[in-house]
């Protein structure tokens, strides 16, 4: 079953013409960066108060995509689920292609990006962005080692795709952490913050796995087997569990403590609820769930798609509520007191995003297409055809 | 001249590695050297008595803008605040409401300074947290790590004030600022300019000193009332106290 890789001809105008699209989008997203650098962040809709805004929404999402992007190949090469490796070098190249995506639109937002340089020059180890300076430099390291070793030194393809897998763990939990360390701000911080990051890479990584792999297996006409996008479906299934079970947790652990109450309930009933009931909670896991335990669509590859895309959504709404909903939630500085200023303390921040943010992260979405477009057409990424061992059933289906 | 892809692949993974690796470099690199002259000798801290502080009296924060040359850009979410009064009262309002101003509370465990990737926020010797606006890459992380809220990026170009003061510099668009307490000033052996103004409108609310001087005001004053800080529970060991709140 292990078949011959290929590139894509990559010659019709269909491709072409998505290589162009993207690459707008990343031009544009260039150009809004520049406007930003020379105009300053008053041109965006960010504040004082929602200092992180829909670039880093889009970042952050890319980047914990990216690293779920890699289970596809580790589930093959740590965990030994043959009909996978044939994606594997699919898998640690799309890693590679978002994570860049993601980067780009968090270096660009900076409000002084030219001097970049300074965070390998001056490095604050106590800092979970230095740590994953580290962490995401060496990601892409590994990735690239994993891709060699899957054309050129398969003997060593295991040690480094396994180093891979953990770094990959390891990796979302210091972006998790970015946020669950924030002792100041309620919503953030939480022991389980950066578990619910990795969760939700391995749904949304999976879920990204099987939108491209459908798609570009359909527009190059290649044969990829139902039975295989099924496998990874109910890999994807239990991933959307697993978020859930943390979501709950969660939850349960804050309602518990009456010190809680407060922030919780503002969570379910406040100006973000819709986002965190319809995104979280609608698009994350109650959509994918009930369209794949449904008999015919959970059975079918588009209901596996529209699952999957909705997976997709959900987790940048998930990136979007813990963000926003984090720093609108005013700061606790005198418990049990009401506060005022003119500083808009005590009061829950508004926060609209402006057009150009939205213009810098999908600029980083056409980075990461262009990446992954321009790859399958000059490496042999993708195999001719993608079809289960012989003699494979799947355990079983919804 | 060509390259086959596997070379491509090959030097694709030669510069991840030298990406990677190039932070590393920094371990070996000399240490940086000290960023400050201030002695540690001392520990500069800020006693503010609310007792004392007038709800309708802004002497400390128009001073600060004046001292600092912190302009208001006309929009309350963007407007820079390095000080700014608070007014807060109980939510039953069963007791008249406390105006207060808050500021950077120069903590001995400073979350804005142990988030900052580029060490441009530090702590000098003396206990003041300031930030290197020259080293700051505008990241905003500290601005979700200060449960004070004394931090604000500058969203926009600035320009000298007229009547401003030429002994500091103007806020920089794309970094994040915060109170200093006026450490020009202390160097120079003087109070910071919120203090000086709280004194000159009468009020003598607030007090700035050296808590390692056991004779100075601020230190006699923190052992002999009962004074407390902002947010205690997070153990970042604030430098400013409260009298009577």
């Amino acid at each position: 079953m292990l078949s011959q890789f290929s590139a894509i001809e990559g010659r019709s105008f269909g491709y072409w013409k998505l290589v162009i699209f993207l690459g707008v989008l990343a031009l544009m997203g260039l150009g809004a960066f520049v406007a930003v650098e020379i105009n300053g962040h008053g041109i965006t809709g960010m504040n004082n108060k929602i200092a992180w805004g829909i670039p880093h929404v889009f970042a952050i999402s890319l980047l914990v995509m990216a690293s779920g992007a890699l289970n596809v190949g580790s589930m093959s090469t740590v965990f030994a689920v043959k009909q996978f490796k044939q994606f594997g070098r699919f898998s640690a190249f799309l890693a590679i292609a978002l994570l860049i995506g993601g980067l780009a639109v968090l270096m660009l937002d900076l409000g002084r990006p030219d001097r970049l340089l300074l965070t390998v020059m001056h490095m604050n180890f106590r800092s979970m962005f230095t740590l994953n300076v580290f962490l995401y430099s060496g990601f892409i390291l590994l990735c690239f080692l994993y891709l060699w070793s899957m054309f050129e030194y398969q003997q060593f393809t295991k040690v480094i795709g396994s180093a891979a897998f953990l770094w990959r763990v390891i990796l979302t939990t210091g972006t998790g952490s970015i946020f669950g360390v924030i002792h100041a701000r309620e919503v953030f911080h939480s022991a389980i913050t950066a578990p619910t990051f990795v969760a939700i890479s391995l749904s949304s990584g999976t879920a990204i796995s099987i939108l491209l792999l459908v798609t570009t297996f359909k527009r190059t006409n290649r044969v990829l087997e139902d039975k295989v996008v099924f496998g990874l479906r109910n890999a994807f299934i239990f991933f959307t569990f697993l978020v859930a079970y943390l979501l709950v947790v969660e939850k349960f652990t804050r309602y518990y403590s009456p010190a809680f109450y407060d922030v919780q309930s503002w969570i379910l009933t406040g100006p973000y609820a819709w986002l965190y009931l319809f995104g979280v909670w609608g698009a994350t896991i109650i959509i994918p769930l009930a369209v794949l335990f449904n008999p015919k669509f959970g059975n079918s590859i588009g209901g596996v798609m529209v699952a999957s895309f909705s997976s997709i959504i959900g987790t940048f709404a998930f990136v979007a509520h813990l963000l926003l909903a984090g720093q609108s939630y005013p700061l606790k500085m005198f418990p049990g007191y009401e506060v005022s200023s003119a500083f808009l303390d005590g009061q829950v921040a508004t926060y609209t995003p402006a057009l150009i943010e939205f213009v810098l992260g999908f600029g980083g979405i056409g980075i990461a297409g262009v990446i992954y477009l321009l790859g399958i057409k000059f490496f042999r990424m993708i195999p001719n055809e993608a079809v289960a061992p012989e003699g494979y059933e799947l355990p079983w289906n919804p | 001249m060509t390259m086959d892809r596997r070379t491509v692949l090959g030097l694709g993974g030669v510069a991840a590695a030298g990406v990677a690796l190039a932070p590393g470099l920094t371990l070996i690199a000399a240490p940086p050297p000290d960023k400050s002259e201030a002695s540690g000798d001392q520990r500069w801290a800020m006693l503010i008595d609310v007792t004392k502080c007038e709800s309708n009296c802004t002497a400390c924060t128009r001073a600060c803008r004046q001292e600092n040359n912190v302009p208001l850009f006309g929009d309350p979410t963007r407007d820079i605040h390095w000080i700014r009064k608070l007014e807060i009262r109980d939510k039953d309002h069963r007791r008249p409401s406390v105006s207060l101003p808050v500021l950077c509370n120069h903590c001995e465990n400073p979350p804005c300074a142990h988030v900052c990737p580029t060490e441009a926020t530090f702590i000098r010797k003396d206990g003041i947290v300031l930030v290197d606006k020259h080293r700051c890459i505008g990241c905003r992380y500290c601005m979700l790590a200060c449960p004070y809220k004394a931090r604000s990026l500058v969203y926009h170009k600035t320009e000298f004030p007229e009547g401003g003061n030429p002994n500091v510099p103007i806020r920089a668009k794309g970094v994040v600022e915060k109170c200093t307490f006026c450490v020009h000033l202390v160097d120079d052996g003087k109070q910071p300019a919120c203090v000086q103004a709280c004194g000159h409108a009468g009020h003598k609310a607030m007090i700035f000193g050296d808590l390692n001087d056991p004779k100075s005001e601020i230190a006699m004053r923190i052992r002999e009332v009962k004074t407390q800080t902002i947010r205690e529970d997070l153990g970042l060991k604030p430098h400013v106290h409260y009298q009577g709140l």
